[in-house]
């Protein structure tokens, strides 16, 4: 396979006029989409070059301290972005989210590079930063939705939960049926890609990997892994957050608390 | 089986009831009654642990109401809350709830004593098959009465089991309640009501009105 072909600054500008196009549609029909779209594509440029000129300098060191301390800081602004799209109070969830993300990570993302692609030096930059990068974004957003889901219909279906627990449920019987639509809710849109996977669309990772060089044959491999690690470490993230939330999520006797900013 | 003591309990800076005693033993049917708002519910609540008390105890089959042993005292418990409504789209699968916690493997859940429980209280055992949504408030409060009397448990909880039911009707729940306390070793049986007629047919009735601060 040959090298991939980089794309110039002007080449980069005249490809952005595309964006021309969705704009005169969402102007035309009074979406009231335009400034988000400005504001968006503004600072999708901003932060992808100052992403590559961090990544740039992470491949450069390539020291398995900065790389961890760079995986710190992923797991911390994925915890505010979760604290933020939640509306659940900091002091219920910050702990459990952190501990969720971190946990998930290293256990699936260094039996990824150390077990299955058995590397000489699991904590390179090359493969740890894409790996756990990759992770952490889709447990956010799994995060995000199952989180929401539970203790939204926690709240909502309180009759259940109380009707459960008054007849003899444990705690973990009670939470049970709002667990389940969580985790319905935040994993049947990756079930339902994975399904149709290279039949309605090539995935991103099999494209980079195909762009970037590599035979496919290599990125079906790589884009099957990709899928079963997120999917593994987005659950078990999942599970350690509602397990470690619980002790403030509930009291002493089973009742639920305000989890909900006022 | 039930003994309240001094029970207190307050909502933010309002005493809704305090120093309330209380006792039910296995065959009796105890109805507290009394104006909206003065804590009848809250009492059944604080039974189940619920509702934390400022003050008194609960003493349930001899076991004092702690968050340490409050789940083998809820397992001694069968609740039917007032105007339950479950997310739960048949009749059948609401039916099933309870009896899929693991306190009530041990209880076998017999369909033939479901539909002798559904025949008594005048019930139709094809309602079983029906989405919940088709069934009225009176059948629902029905439905849940049997599921409460399946469980077994020898602690019955009932929060307003007639409000919706006709004077037919309410006659057939009073009747299988009253059974329910006294049949087999014996159940001991908290309920809460406005109505008269079921207040008449219950061993004690304690008017909440005198309990308020």
């Amino acid at each position: 396979m040959g090298t991939t072909i980089d794309i110039s600054y002007w080449g980069l500008g005249i490809g952005m006029l595309l964006l021309l196009i969705p704009l005169y549609f969402f102007h035309r029909f009074k979406t009231g989409l335009v400034k988000a779209t400005i504001v968006g594509a503004i600072r999708m440029v901003v932060q992808l070059f100052l992403i590559g000129i961090y990544l740039k300098y992470l491949f450069l060191w390539d020291n398995p301290w900065i790389n961890f301390l760079w995986v710190f800081i992923m797991v911390f602004v994925a915890t505010e972005t979760a604290l933020s799209r939640t509306r659940l109070k900091r002091n219920i969830l910050m702990i459990p989210i952190v501990v969720g993300f971190l946990a998930s990570a290293i256990l699936v993302g260094l039996y990824f590079l150390g077990v299955v692609l058995q590397l000489d030096n699991i904590f390179g930059a090359q493969y740890m930063i894409p790996i756990f990068g990759i992770l952490m974004g889709n447990m956010l957003s799994s995060n995000v939705v199952a989180l929401n889901t539970f203790y939204t219909n926690l709240m909502r279906e309180q009759q259940l939960y109380y009707y459960l627990l008054g007849n003899g449920a444990t705690r973990h019987e009670a939470t049970a049926p709002f667990v389940r639509e969580a985790i319905i809710k935040a994993f049947s849109p990756a079930i339902a890609n994975m399904a149709v996977m290279g039949l309605v669309a090539l995935p991103g990772t099999m494209i980079g990997q195909i762009l970037g060089g590599s035979s496919p044959n290599v990125a079906i491999k790589y884009q099957m892994m990709i899928i079963v690690i997120t999917v593994t470490a987005s659950i078990l993230s999942l599970m350690i957050t509602l397990w470690m939330a619980a002790r403030k999520t509930f009291d002493s006797y089973g009742c639920i608390r305000q989890v909900f900013k006022e | 089986m039930l003994r309240i003591e001094n029970l207190g309990v307050r909502f933010g800076q309002k005493e809704l009831f305090s120093d309330m005693n209380l006792h039910v033993g296995r065959g009796e049917v105890v109805c507290l009654t009394g104006p909206s708002g003065c804590g009848k519910t809250t009492l059944l609540k604080a039974v189940m642990g619920f509702v934390s008390p400022f003050q008194g105890t609960v003493v349930v089959d001899g076991i004092q109401l702690t968050p340490q042993m409050v789940h083998i005292i809820r397992h001694r418990i069968a609740w039917m809350p007032q105007g339950l409504s479950l997310p739960c789209e048949w009749v059948r699968e609401m039916v099933r709830l309870p009896f899929d916690l693991r306190v009530n493997r041990g209880t076998s859940f017999s369909e033939e004593k479901l539909q002798e429980y559904f025949c008594t209280l005048g019930l139709d055992t094809s309602l079983l098959d029906k989405r919940l949504h088709e069934v009225s408030g009176g059948q629902r409060q029905r439905i849940l009465l049997a599921i409460t009397a399946m469980q077994e448990k020898p602690l019955v909880v009932i929060d307003e089991p007639t409000s919706a039911l006709d004077q037919a009707s309410t006659q057939k729940a009073l009747q299988f309640v009253q059974r329910l306390a006294t049949e087999g070793r014996g159940r001991a049986i908290l309920s809460v009501s406005h109505d008269p007629r079921f207040m008449e047919g219950c061993d004690k009735v304690i008017d909440f009105t005198n309990h308020k601060s």
